[in-house]
């Protein structure tokens, strides 16, 4: 089918183009009061061909998979490409001298059968809410997805990567008094159904919410600030779009002159680790059919380069780095590299400071292109050292190019995010909080 | 698309094991966003989301299937996957209907309008942006046009379609002085085609945006604290869509989560705050002539004077919550099934003036630009970003403020509301809940909130 698509294409005027196929399959469950609420299966095939023509390159993406849509898109894609003024480079990848092998198990999550797994939400439910804090479960979800994707070209590439996962969450519902209520929930990824354990799952959610109850704001000042890895990791996430060779280009990184500067406290290591041991995703090749590589983006706190697609590369006069993903440049799997601190030893010198556990609203309190942020925040008041008591309802901010110039300690409890970026906990020498 | 005797059958079948209810969703969006940046065309990118979503009920019980293969014989074999999740005495499916005619008067489809006019509209503004100072150091302008073609039908005789053609402007400009970067956007929206250039100054907008990116240069950092806000019409409605609207969906409200579940009828805000959620304003960015349910969209009282009036529900959450449903079901596309969510939410207008609201605040912040928010509806506590703000100071605006975040309770809120404007506008955005991502409108007039949590960087000593 595909290799039809690029002869038509070519037969059309089209230099060179290329088809990105991703099939993807899911079963979302979902229980509530230990009855099957949502029940979600399906099967959707989406096709993305770029294609270059009169030396432009332009992208249609579609789902109707039938030949008379195929042929109208790829007439859509020449007119959308005439259309372009900028001249860019515009490359289809004959593809990287040699490929990382992958070697995983792929787990085939439809040999469990659903009543399995609707078993599962339903233990987690139960276990929650036998605790006495909790008065309802909002929803506890299981999604089971497997992709397979395949990246064809006119130039002789042929790749396909498959994954197949799962992921489980309860939302709890805390509760003490009229006024005191809170949620909590903790995703877990599974490669296989028996890496769950509903009882597990159940133990970590109580303790995420009972932690949380009795929580208040705190007086509004400079505190000394932990992030917790979670949330170090969120952060990282938010602000990786400044190291983006497409931002670079386009000016929308205050970075685009800081090459081989020395940008953040010599104690930050940030890695592209496309293939780390303990990432979800292990990635052989990018979405250009780039090999990706693993490679420092900042190193003892010097910035050593973009990451770059096939074009800024080529803008650039230097080498892709395999971070082309989705219709731009993503980090692959990005690692901040742990210190040797325990958690207790990394709050142990704070006197009067704040652990944040929790950001809420973070597609709208950061600016990446100042570093500026400022974020609804609760987690725990640290006290001589020691968590002393929850806090809600405060505001965080500060500047992260700032914040990564003024890191007290790292800790040594990496852990990867679904979204890919791995953090331990970080203690921060201070940052502004809003709160009563 | 499948034709109506196909459609029938399947749903006939759907109703084969036990389901009460069945739904066939059919959809053919197209999509096409041109970006220009720095007054070059630098990306057209065409898209196409095509496919069909099936929806079986028993009681209040749900299953969901959807595929892009949306021949008779897949939709058979989607229907009998998911007709074995019910057993039970059968229903019989009604006839379908006679699709109602549909609200379609675009002037300017997408496909009738030549890239080069859209490129050279788009590239004017772009330059406007850039060309207003030499600190601008990127101006991009993007145009996103849709054209979603829909046709539901279900097992109570529903068979409708609907084109729902949206376009969209943003315009954005990141300025830069002394290695530090700031920016500031516009996106407004209709349900409209390209003549949206006819009803609406975009030249107007775009110096806006340059001068506000040039402003929040030299803005001081927002010094945490409490104070009094004044939040300014059109996108200031953030605040009631966060803090109630959101609440006062079924999908928080049937479960209990909710700040608002029990209250109809009792007091939830001040006398002068009345709210509506409107699905059929003409136009507006929010609006569709039918939902996704295939139900007639209507304006939906929801706060009357301070009184809590009603809730947003769709077909599903109706049957829970024994109430009719709103006309509220959306969905982002196929992919997803239909819970209530809301269209054009707004603030009805008061009787004070802009003017005097500010004259008569003796010290606070005056919220001119809102960004995103966020809320929880199970503890209510939700959050917004300022985008551009000003301190109030004896009564006058004086120093421009960045990054400050406003959080806050929808239980007490709206009591906290002491003045409303009556220059209602409405601002336009994307809203992401369990049915995906839908355009909707946010809205209000300029309205004082007495006192709330300001967050922000400055003070720092």
């Amino acid at each position: 089918m595909y290799t039809n698509w690029i002869k038509l294409g070519l037969s059309k005027g089209i230099t060179d183009l290329e088809i990105y196929a991703v099939k993807n399959r899911s079963l979302k469950l979902s229980v509530y009061q230990n009855k099957l609420d949502q029940h979600v299966q399906s099967n959707v095939e989406s096709v993305t061909i770029r294609g270059i023509y009169q030396n432009k390159l332009s992208t249609v993406r579609f789902e109707n998979l039938s030949d008379t849509n195929v042929s109208q898109m790829l007439d859509q894609l020449i007119e959308n490409a005439k259309a372009l003024t900028v001249v860019e480079p515009a490359i289809i990848y004959e593809g990287s001298p040699s490929y990382p092998e992958v070697h995983e198990d792929l787990f085939d999550f439809q040999s469990v059968p659903v009543i399995e797994k609707i078993n599962l939400l339903k233990t987690v439910e139960q276990n929650i809410l036998s605790c006495p804090d909790v008065s309802q479960v909002q929803t506890t979800m299981y999604q089971e997805v497997e992709t397979k994707t395949a990246l064809v070209n006119s130039k002789g590439l042929n790749l396909s990567r498959h994954q197949s996962y799962a992921y489980a969450y309860a939302i709890g519902v805390f509760k003490r008094g009229e006024s005191d209520i809170q949620t909590a929930y903790d995703i877990k990824l599974a490669k296989k159904f028996s890496d769950f354990n509903p009882v597990e799952m159940a133990k970590t959610t109580i303790d995420l919410g009972v932690a949380k109850l009795g929580g208040k704001t705190i007086k509004t000042g400079s505190y000394p600030v932990v992030f917790n890895n979670e949330m170090f990791s969120d952060m990282l996430n938010v602000f990786s779009s400044i190291f983006s060779g497409e931002a670079a280009f386009r000016n929308m990184t205050p970075l685009k002159t800081k090459v081989g500067e020395k940008i953040f406290d010599a104690k930050i290591n940030l890695i592209n680790d496309p293939l780390h041991q303990d990432a979800f995703f292990k990635l052989p090749f990018d979405d250009e059919g780039v090999a990706c590589q693993r490679r420092h983006v900042i190193k003892d706190g010097v910035f050593t380069g973009f990451n770059h697609n096939l074009k800024t590369a080529k803008i650039f006069n230097t080498a892709p780095t395999g971070n082309s993903f989705g219709s731009g440049i993503q980090i692959a799997n990005f690692v901040l590299e742990p210190g040797t601190k325990g958690f207790d030893e990394l709050i142990k010198d704070i006197e009067d400071g704040v652990l944040i556990t929790d950001l809420v609203g973070l597609h709208a309190g950061v600016k990446t292109i100042s570093g500026e942020f400022s974020l609804q925040a609760a987690g725990q008041k640290i006290e001589h050292g020691k968590i002393a008591y929850p806090v809600k309802m405060i505001v965080v901010s500060g500047n992260f190019f700032e914040m990564m110039n003024h890191i007290v300690g790292i800790g040594s409890d990496l852990k990867f995010n679904l979204s890919g970026v791995a953090s331990p906990a970080v203690h921060i020498e201070s940052l502004m909080i809003g709160g009563e | 698309m499948l034709n109506k005797k196909e459609l029938q059958a399947l749903l006939e079948k759907a109703l084969s094991t036990g389901a009460d209810f069945a739904e066939i969703f059919q959809e053919d969006n197209q999509s096409s966003v041109l970006r220009v940046m720095n007054g070059e065309v630098t990306s057209i990118d065409r898209g196409n989301v095509f496919g069909a979503g099936v929806r079986l009920i028993q009681g209040i019980d749900e299953v969901y299937g959807f595929t892009n293969d949306v021949s008779f014989e897949s939709l058979q074999q989607v229907v009998t996957n998911l007709s074995a999740s019910f057993s039970g005495p059968l229903f019989k499916a009604k006839k379908l209907g006679t699709a109602k005619p549909y609200v379609d008067a675009i002037k300017r489809p997408m496909d009738s309008v030549p890239m080069a006019e859209k490129a050279a509209k788009l590239q004017e503004l772009s330059n406007i942006m850039k060309s207003h100072d030499p600190r601008i150091v990127q101006a991009m302008a993007q145009l996103i046009e849709n054209r979603q073609t829909i046709l539901v039908a279900n097992t109570e005789g529903i068979y409708q379609d609907d084109v729902r053609t949206y376009t969209r402007v943003i315009m954005m400009a990141a300025s830069m002085e002394n290695g530090q970067m700031q920016q500031a956007y516009e996106g407004p929206g209709r349900y409209m085609g390209f003549e949206i250039f006819d009803e609406l100054d975009f030249k107007s907008l775009a110096k806006e945006v340059a001068i506000s990116s040039i402003t929040l240069l030299t803005a001081e950092d927002m010094v945490p604290q409490v104070m009094p806000v004044v939040l300014h019409n059109a996108f200031g409605g953030v605040i009631f869509h966060e803090a109630c609207g959101h609440p006062l969906e079924a999908t928080a409200v049937a479960k209990g989560l909710s700040p608002f579940v029990g209250k109809l009828g009792e007091k939830v805000g001040s006398d002068i705050v009345t709210a509506y959620d409107d699905g059929d304003v003409e136009g507006a960015w929010g609006r569709l002539s039918f939902d996704d349910e295939g139900m007639k969209t209507q304006k939906n009282l929801l706060i009357e004077n301070g009184v809590l009036k009603g809730y947003l529900i769709d077909y599903r959450n109706a049957r829970k919550m024994k109430m009719d449903p709103t006309g509220s079901g959306r969905r982002q596309s196929y992919k997803f099934s239909p819970t209530s969510r809301m269209n054009s939410t707004y603030i009805a207008p008061g009787k004070d003036k802009f003017e005097d609201i500010i004259k008569d605040t003796k010290y606070g912040l005056f919220a001119k630009k809102l960004g995103g928010g966020t809320v929880v509806p199970a503890t209510g506590e939700f959050n917004f970003a300022v985008m551009e703000g000003y301190m109030i100071e004896d009564g006058k605006l004086t120093r421009p403020v960045r990054g400050a975040m406003l959080i806050g309770h929808g239980k007490d809120v709206l009591f906290k509301i002491d003045k409303v404007a009556d220059n209602l506008e409405f601002g336009q955005g994307m809203c992401g809940s369990l049915s995906g991502s839908i355009p909707v409108d946010v809205g209000q007039p300029t309205i004082r909130v007495s006192s709330m949590t300001v967050g922000g960087a400055g003070g720092k000593k």
